[in-house]
This record gives structure tokens, C-alpha cells and sequence, in this order.
């Protein structure tokens, strides 16, 4: 009997809870398909930062098991709120409340078993899905092969059941402590709704608004660690805070009779939404919270998408470059390329320095990114601080200590093997080939420097600037080398020397790791002390590589994986976050449906038509779900442009700043309008149209 | 009789062909203008699918109903839709009150369906709610409030747009007994003062006391017809108790 009882309200609740039945068979897929990176990686042959990817998917993972058990655990509430008479009538009739638990319990845990088998089938399709976008991200061809491996089910499943287990443990809790009365009396109470006090709540609106104004103001400026944690308690309180204003908001609004109310079905729709904030206040503060890190995570993951698309490439404009003392021969680094791959040219060239550092200065105070740091007094138009500058050189290998110059022979043999056009140059001229994303920023070199010419009694003039992608992490200069007529030179001496070879086809793929075994037994210096191991890759931040050996076809890919350990862990949370906050507000809303039949009929009742139903249920599903969407938005807009504008900065990604905010926001609400399809439909099927019997 | 509302030969059957239930068999009766008419008959008699056939919000299998000149049975949807809107006020058992308004807000909501302004609908509202005396609780929400204030708010609700029609299904069936009465005399006070057209559905003899006619329905049909015409309200309570009687009517209902 009892089984039977089961079976039956599995039944139903399939049907009530499809929504949420659909997300859990998507969590199961997804936890599959992520988890399968870490078993079932055919790429861990290939890279040496496999690990970093295991790391991070589990980082992941726990995050995703703890929503998902909140969302079990809210889902198991909700579900013995609507079951609460049922539930009281059988202990009425003298059921003990353990047979009752058990009863819940197997319903549950069918409903969780289904969805994981589903979600097993789908998981077969969506593994391939992500592992042909990771070959295809690090350039690889990958052959469709569908399998199971048993460690990937086994993982999932402990996940999923660590969710359930959570989740049942704590409403079993609850379960223990009702009583008869309190299950009848369950759903009355929620109906109940308390007004106290609205005026003084209302005041929490504007103080959220307020806070949120704040915000954006200073979100730029904050300076110190105790700053922002002050901030982001007050970000967290104003989220949570922030419903319930509003709906005091509205029902002070509905009290002192505002025009609004006295139009259409105003009254009925601004009742209904305040009322729904009210009960679900809290909900939706944790909703925000879900949309505001998703929104994040995936612009963020965004960004790092953008730069291993656009700006990875120019980052290695030659097959291989080698970095070495100014003496360096690179013989044997000749031998080691000679074996793995077919050379079609060598050149080998010198970086120069004349032991001063006027550009170096001129760079440091006048680069955005380093703003007033290297000025005296920290003040905008302040005097170059030049012993902090001396010792930031000499110390940090950002820049190297010296000014880095080229002779214009070496510069155009190099832009020839680029494929760049080659630039003239005087005698008595000069120009600054700089990285592409500071062209805006250097502008106004040529006013400010002073560069001798050949024979040291007069000056160079400025020609202007180039700013192809040149290999400028260290190799060609960091940040920026001087072009110079080739006369200018023989007055500085050799700094560095470097190579770059031609190869015809692809490098083989072990190339770099040969290359790097060289380095472990030389202990050479540069002439002037430096270390030349210690590439100075200039300004960028975020994402910096500096090596001696570049060889492009092996590094990009191993960069793009590094890159992918970041964005799929960060795309997994953003999407289940998204699913979750997204199945919450549907269930919230079909679970009621049987109480807004009862609404909707009293207004067919009142007279008004079904299509103005239909529309009056949209506009009250719309609200609904729009509310904690925008507020999400506004909040995280914030942050991400922030964090996108200083992207874009130091990695020199061709974007414009707002546009990994944009591109999450339509991946967010591409989800977003499925979910609002499917509840849409639903509920104006468990509302307005007649009831099938 | 002026034949304001008119029920001409309507049916109504319900399951399949081997299987039919006639649930309304070829009733006919008019109402008039300001009329206080009850339906009475035991449960499974029809008086509910007669009811909810009258107020459109189920159709008839054969038969017409003209509102004046308006064949209701006729009418698509959206016209009917507007139709209720426009001519009908329903009061029933359960109330139907919006849990989440308040008392006043429950009327106001009527009001701006119809697309009223803020002042009319707030002088509307205003003026129903002294009538029926509910104005002191127009600010509570209806699970703050007894069933008999619930039940008024409702009457207001459906009587502030003056519609051609009351309809009302057992509208005492959830009330205790003194509240019974006041909503009753609230019906006959808007039959009077506003000749509020009313239609009540009920099993209960001293609910059907108020009406100025009574239908006795059994099996569908209209079995008897009793007229209060100058008789006491008591003593028209006998006579309907008199009719249960002899049809074996439910007497334990009569007080």
C-alpha cells in the first residue's frame, strides 16, 4: 500500500515538478561531462597542467554540490508545504510519522534516482560536446567516441547523493518536530499576510538604492582589504534587504490609493507581486546572489575566452624565438630545432642599450597602468620619482633596469619574416615599436625624449610609432624597443641576443620541453649582471608569460588549456547557478498554480476575458522574474565592467570593455527565456484553461 | 411579468451516449425586473448547473436564456466574457474573495475591471460599503475577518457595478446562523433600496423565507412554484416547509 502510495505521488509530482525534475537531470549531465575531465581526459598525454584542471573542476564541483543541495533542500520543503494536509490526514488516520517520512523520503529519492538516469543519458551527449570543445580550443582534432567510464559515474553519483544527503538530512529534522495541527494548518499560515510596521520598512528601498548608487561610485576606489569587506557585507545586506522595501514599497503605495491601482488589473497584479516578495524575501535575496556570481563567472570566463582567441596569437607572432646572453651563439638550441622540425630560416639578432633608462621612466610615469606610482607625491603632474623608479627597476623585472633599443636593419628583417611591411628611417630618426594595446598610450613619447644621435652631439627626431604585435614580453623589448639607424648602435653595446627561425609546417609537439631541458645546466649572466633567464615581460597583468624558449605551436596550445582550466569550471558554476536560481523562481510559481486557479477564476469571475488572463499572468510572471534579474544585472554590471575595462588594459584584448557584461547577460537570458517559456506555458495551463479531468 | 430574464426550455446533459445524466431537464421560467427569486431542491437537483448555466460560466446543451434581448447562448467567448462583466454580480459559499486584497480592495478590483476612474470608483466603493456596513473593516484582509463580513464584502463586490443579475450559490451554506440573517436582510435591503434583480440558489428553508418566489427543483425539472405575495415571512417558511415535506426535503435544514 504504502509503495503504492509512493509510486502514485511520484506520478504527480513528475508532472508539478517538471521543471525542476529537467534541472536536476541537467546538473547530473553536467556534473558527468565536467567530471569526465578529470577521468577521462585524453589530453593529460599532452599538457603538463592537467592538475590545475583537476583542481579546479573540484573547486567547482564543491561549490556546485552545495547549491544543489540547497536547491534539494528547498525543493523537499516546498514540496511538504503543498503535501502538508495530505500528510496530517494520514497521521489523523493514525500513520506514525516515520512510516509518513518514509513515505516522503521514497518519493523523494525516486524522483532523484529518475532524474539521475536521465541525466546519465543525456551526460553520454554532453561529455562529447565538451570534449570536442576542448580539442577544438587547444587546436586538436578530436574523433566522437561515446563511453562510460566507471570512476565518472561513480564520482557523480557520490556528488548527487552527497547533495540528497544534505539536503534529507536537515528536512528530516523538521519533519520530526510537526504535529498534526501544525501540518493542517501549514498552508493556511503561508497565506497569511503580515502588515506591520510598512512605513519603516518602505525606508529600506531608497536606503538599498542608495547603497547601491554608493556603489557604483567608489566600487573603483576602494583601496584596502577592511574596504571592501565593509562593501560587500553591505552588498550582501542590501540584496537581502532590498525585497523587503520594496514590497512595503508597494504595499504603502497600494494604501495611500496611488493612481496606478485604480487601472486594469493594477491592483490584483501589485498585490499578488508584493505579496509573493514578501513570503519569498529571502529566497530572492539568494537568488540575486546565484544570478549576480553566474553573471560573473561567465564574463570572466568570457574574458580569458577573448584573450586566448584575439590576443594569444600576436603574443607569439614567430614560430620560435629564443632569448639569450649577448654573447649567446644558440648552437645547440640550433641542433635541438634542427631534429624536431624542417627550418626554412634562422636569424639571430642583438637587443642594445645605451645603460641609461630615460624611456624606461618616460614608460613608468606615463603608461595608464602604472597611473601616479612612479610620480613624486603620487600627484598627476608631479615630478618623476626617480630613486623609486631606480629601484623598481632594478628589483621587480617588470622592465629591464636598461632602455632596450633595435637597429632598423635587425627590425626590418624581423617585420620581413612577420609579413609586415617594411618602415624607412633617416639617419637622424627614431620610433618606438611598442605592444598593440599601449599605441593609445604613447602617443606623446616623441615630445618628451631625448635620444643622442650616432655621433652623441645632436638629437634624433621622433618618426613615430609601430604597434604590430612584435613578441614584446621580454623578447623584442618589454613593453616597447627603440628603433634606431644602425650607425646609432655603435655607441651602445649588446644587451641580449635573440633567435627566431621559420619552420616549415608544425613544430613537432615535444619541441619546448626539449628546448627547456637546456636552460637547467647554463648559468650565464649578461654583461651587466642581469640574469637573462629573468624575461622582463613588461605592464601586462592577469595573464603574463614570459619564457626563454617560445615555440608557438607548442606553447599556445598548453596556454589555451591552462586558459580552459579557468573557463569551464567558471562556465559550469555560472550555468548551474543560473539553472538553479532559474528552477526555484519556476517551482515558486507552478507549485502555487492550484491557488492562482482559484485567483484567476474569481477575476473570470469579475469578468475578465481570457486573453487578458493570458497577458495579466504574463505580466505577473514577467515582474517576477525580471525583478531579481535586474537587480543582479545592476549589481554586477558594477564589478564587471570594472574588472573588464582593467582586462581589456593589461591583456590588450581587441573588446570593448562592455561587451563580455552583454554577451553573458543574452547567454543568461537565453536560459533564462527557456525556463520563462516552460513556466509560462505551465502555468497559464494550470490557470486559465480549463482543468482536464 | 416583463420577461426581463428569460429561461426557455434549457437542458443540460452531461457524460457519453450510452451514459447521459440529464442534470437540467427542459426547465423554463422567467425573472422580473427586481425580483428576489430561490432556487431550492435537494443536493444532485440541478439548482447549481442552473445557476452556473444563468451566470455563462457553463453551457447550455439546448435552450436559450435572453437577458432582455440578449441570447447569452449565443454569445462567443470574449462577448461573454464582457457580457459577465458587464450584467452579473456572484456571491458564492466559499466566498471567492482575493486573499491577497483587502475588504475594500476586493471592490475596488470589480470597479477597475470595468475600466472606472480613480474618483467614481472610489465614491462607488465608499457608498456599498456603508450600505452593507463594512466600511470599518476595509482595510483588513478576508482571513482577518469573519465568514458573515467575508460574505458581505462579497455581496459589495457584486453588487457595486449595479448588475442586471445576482446570482447567488448557497451563500449562507458557510455562515452561522446570525450572520445567516444579516446577510439575508442584506439581500432584501438591496432588493429594495437599489432593485438589485436577485437569484439565489439554496437547500435551506429559512434562507429560501426571503426570497419573494421560490423554484422547487427535482430531477432536473421544476416540480413547484411558490409565491410569497403579502404573506409573513413565518408563515411563508411554513408554506416551504410544507412543500419539503411532501417531497421528503431536507427539514433537519429548517430553523
Amino acid at each position: 500500500m504504502l509503495a503504492k502510495l509512493s509510486l502514485r505521488n511520484v506520478k504527480r509530482s513528475v508532472r508539478d515538478y517538471m521543471v525542476y525534475l529537467l534541472t536536476m537531470t541537467v546538473v547530473v549531465a553536467l556534473m558527468y561531462a565536467f567530471g569526465s575531465l578529470i577521468f577521462q581526459n585524453e589530453l593529460t598525454s599532452y599538457f603538463d597542467m592537467v592538475d590545475l584542471m583537476a583542481v579546479m573542476i573540484i573547486l567547482a564541483t564543491v561549490f556546485i554540490v552545495l547549491i544543489v543541495a540547497w536547491l534539494i533542500h528547498y525543493m523537499v520543503r516546498f514540496m511538504l508545504e503543498k503535501k502538508s494536509t495530505e500528510f496530517g490526514i494520514y497521521m489523523l488516520l493514525g500513520m506514525p510519522k516515520k512510516t509518513i517520512l518514509r513515505l516522503y523520503m521514497t518519493e523523494n529519492i525516486i524522483l532523484g534516482g529518475l532524474a539521475f538516469l536521465a541525466g546519465l543519458f543525456l551526460s553520454v551527449l554532453l561529455q562529447q560536446v565538451l570534449a570536442t570543445v576542448m580539442f577544438s580550443m587547444v587546436r586538436m582534432e578530436y574523433h566522437l567516441h561515446f563511453s562510460f567510464s566507471r570512476e565518472t559515474i561513480l564520482t557523480t553519483m557520490l556528488c548527487y547523493a552527497g547533495c540528497y544527503l544534505l539536503a534529507l538530512l536537515r528536512c528530516g529534522w523538521k519533519f520530526r518536530k510537526l504535529n498534526i495541527h501544525g501540518l493542517m494548518n501549514a498552508k493556511r499560515q503561508n497565506e497569511e499576510i503580515k502588515e506591520k510596521n510598512e512605513e519603516v520598512k518602505r525606508i529600506l528601498l531608497p536606503i538599498s538604492i542608495i547603497f547601491i548608487l554608493l556603489f557604483w561610485a567608489c566600487f573603483g576606489h576602494l583601496t584596502n582589504a577592511g574596504e571592501i569587506v565593509l562593501f560587500l557585507i553591505g552588498l550582501v545586506l542590501t540584496i537581502y534587504l532590498f525585497y523587503l522595501g520594496l514590497s512595503a514599497w508597494i504595499i504603502c503605495y497600494i494604501r495611500k490609493k496611488g493612481n496606478g491601482i485604480y487601472r486594469g488589473g493594477n491592483l490584483f497584479l501589485l498585490r499578488q507581486f508584493a505579496s509573493k516578495v514578501r513570503t519569498m524575501q529571502f529566497t530572492m535575496g539568494t537568488l540575486t546572489a546565484l544570478f549576480t556570481l553566474a553573471l560573473m563567472g561567465s564574463s570572466i570566463a568570457l574574458m580569458f575566452n577573448e584573450y586566448e582567441n584575439t590576443a594569444l596569437d600576436g603574443k607569439f607572432p614567430f614560430d620560435v624565438q629564443i632569448h639569450g646572453s649577448a654573447e649567446a651563439s644558440f648552437a645547440q638550441e640550433k641542433k635541438v630545432i634542427d631534429q624536431a622540425a624542417d627550418v626554412s630560416a634562422y636569424y639571430s639578432y642583438s637587443i642594445y642599450t645605451d645603460g641609461e633608462n630615460q624611456v624606461n621612466t618616460w614608460m613608468l610615469t606615463h603608461l595608464k597602468d602604472w597611473g601616479t606610482m612612479f610620480r613624486k607625491g603620487q600627484k598627476m603632474d608631479a615630478e618623476p620619482d626617480l630613486e623609486e623608479i631606480e629601484d623598481f627597476l632594478q628589483n621587480d623585472g617588470v622592465y629591464y633596469p636598461y632602455d632596450t633599443y633595435m637597429g632598423i636593419s635587425d627590425y626590418n628583417h624581423l617585420r620581413e619574416m612577420l609579413g609586415y611591411e617594411k618602415v624607412c628611417l633617416r639617419a637622424d630618426e627614431y620610433l618606438v615599436q611598442v605592444k598593440p594595446r599601449l599605441e593609445s598610450d604613447v602617443q606623446e613619447i616623441g615630445d618628451s625624449l631625448k635620444l643622442k644621435n650616432a655621433a652623441g652631439d645632436g638629437l634624433l627626431s621622433f618618426a613615430g610609432i609601430a604597434s604590430e604585435p612584435f613578441s614584446q614580453d621580454g623578447h623584442n623589448g618589454a613593453d616597447y624597443v627603440v628603433i634606431v639607424p644602425d650607425a646609432v648602435l655603435s655607441r651602445m653595446h649588446p644587451y641580449y641576443a635573440e633567435l627566431v627561425a621559420d619552420i616549415k609546417g608544425r613544430a613537432a609537439s615535444g619541441l619546448q620541453k626539449k628546448l627547456d631541458a637546456l636552460t637547467l645546466n647554463t648559468d650565464e649572466r649578461t654583461p651587466i649582471g642581469h640574469d637573462y633567464k629573468d624575461l622582463c615581460y613588461g605592464s601586462d597583468t592577469i595573464i603574463t608569460y614570459a619564457v626563454v624558449y617560445a615555440v608557438r605551436d607548442n606553447l599556445i596550445p598548453e596556454i589555451k588549456y591552462m586558459l580552459a582550466s579557468l573557463i569551464i569550471p567558471l562556465f559550469y558554476i555560472g550555468l548551474v547557478f543560473v539553472c538553479v536560481a532559474v528552477t526555484v523562481l519556476s517551482v515558486q510559481q507552478l507549485g502555487d498554480s492550484s491557488k492562482y486557479r482559484f485567483r484567476y477564476d474569481v477575476l473570470a469571475k469579475l469578468g475578465m476575458g481570457k486573453p487578458e488572463r493570458g497577458r495579466l499572468i504574463f505580466k505577473q510572471l514577467a515582474a517576477y522574474y525580471l525583478c531579481p534579474a535586474i537587480l543582479a544585472m545592476i549589481i554586477s554590471g558594477k564589478m564587471i565592467l570594472f574588472i573588464s575595462a582593467r582586462f581589456v588594459d593589461a591583456t590588450g584584448v581587441p573588446a570593448y570593455s562592455g561587451s563580455f557584461f552583454a554577451k553573458s547577460i543574452a547567454l543568461f537570458f537565453g536560459i533564462y527565456l527557456v525556463y520563462f517559456a516552460v513556466t509560462y506555458v505551465g502555468f497559464k495551463r494550470n490557470t486559465v484553461e480549463p482543468p482536464v479531468s | 411579468m416583463d420577461g426581463y430574464i428569460r429561461i426557455c426550455d434549457v437542458e443540460k446533459y452531461y457524460g457519453s451516449a450510452s451514459n447521459v445524466t440529464k442534470a437540467v431537464d427542459r426547465v423554463s421560467f422567467q425573472v422580473a425586473k427586481g425580483e428576489f427569486v430561490g432556487i431550492m431542491g435537494a443536493s444532485g437537483s440541478g439548482k447549481t448547473t442552473l445557476l452556473n448555466m444563468l451566470a455563462t460560466i457553463d453551457q447550455v446543451t439546448a435552450g436559450h436564456i435572453f437577458y432582455e434581448n440578449t441570447d447569452i447562448t449565443e454569445l462567443s467567448e470574449h462577448a461573454l466574457s464582457e457580457f459577465r462583466k458587464n450584467n452579473l454580480g456572484f456571491v458564492f459559499q466559499d466566498y471567492n474573495l482575493l486573499d491577497t486584497l483587502t475588504i475594500e480592495e476586493n471592490i475596488v478590483l470589480a470597479l477597475t475591471l470595468q475600466g472606472e476612474r480613480k474618483k467614481e470608483t472610489q465614491d462607488k466603493c465608499r457608498r456599498i460599503m456603508e450600505l452593507l456596513e463594512i466600511d470599518a473593516i476595509k482595510d483588513q484582509f478576508p482571513y482577518q475577518v469573519s465568514g458573515g463580513q467575508k460574505q458581505r464584502c462579497a455581496c459589495a463586490r457584486a453588487m457595486v457595478n449595479r448588475p442586471k443579475l445576482l446570482l447567488a450559490d448557497e451563500p449562507t451554506g458557510a455562515l452561522d446562523s446570525h450572520s445567516a440573517q444579516t446577510l439575508l436582510e442584506t439581500f432584501v435591503n438591496l432588493n429594495h433600496v437599489l432593485a438589485a434583480t436577485i437569484l439565489m440558489v439554496t437547500h435551506d428553508a429559512f434562507s429560501a423565507s426571503y426570497c419573494s418566489r421560490i423554484l422547487f427543483l427535482k430531477d432536473g425539472k421544476i416540480f413547484h412554484e411558490l409565491m410569497r405575495g403579502e404573506k409573513s415571512r413565518k408563515l411563508f417558511l411554513q408554506d416551504i416547509l410544507d412543500v419539503l415535506s411532501l417531497t421528503g426535503g431536507e427539514l433537519s435544514n429548517a430553523r
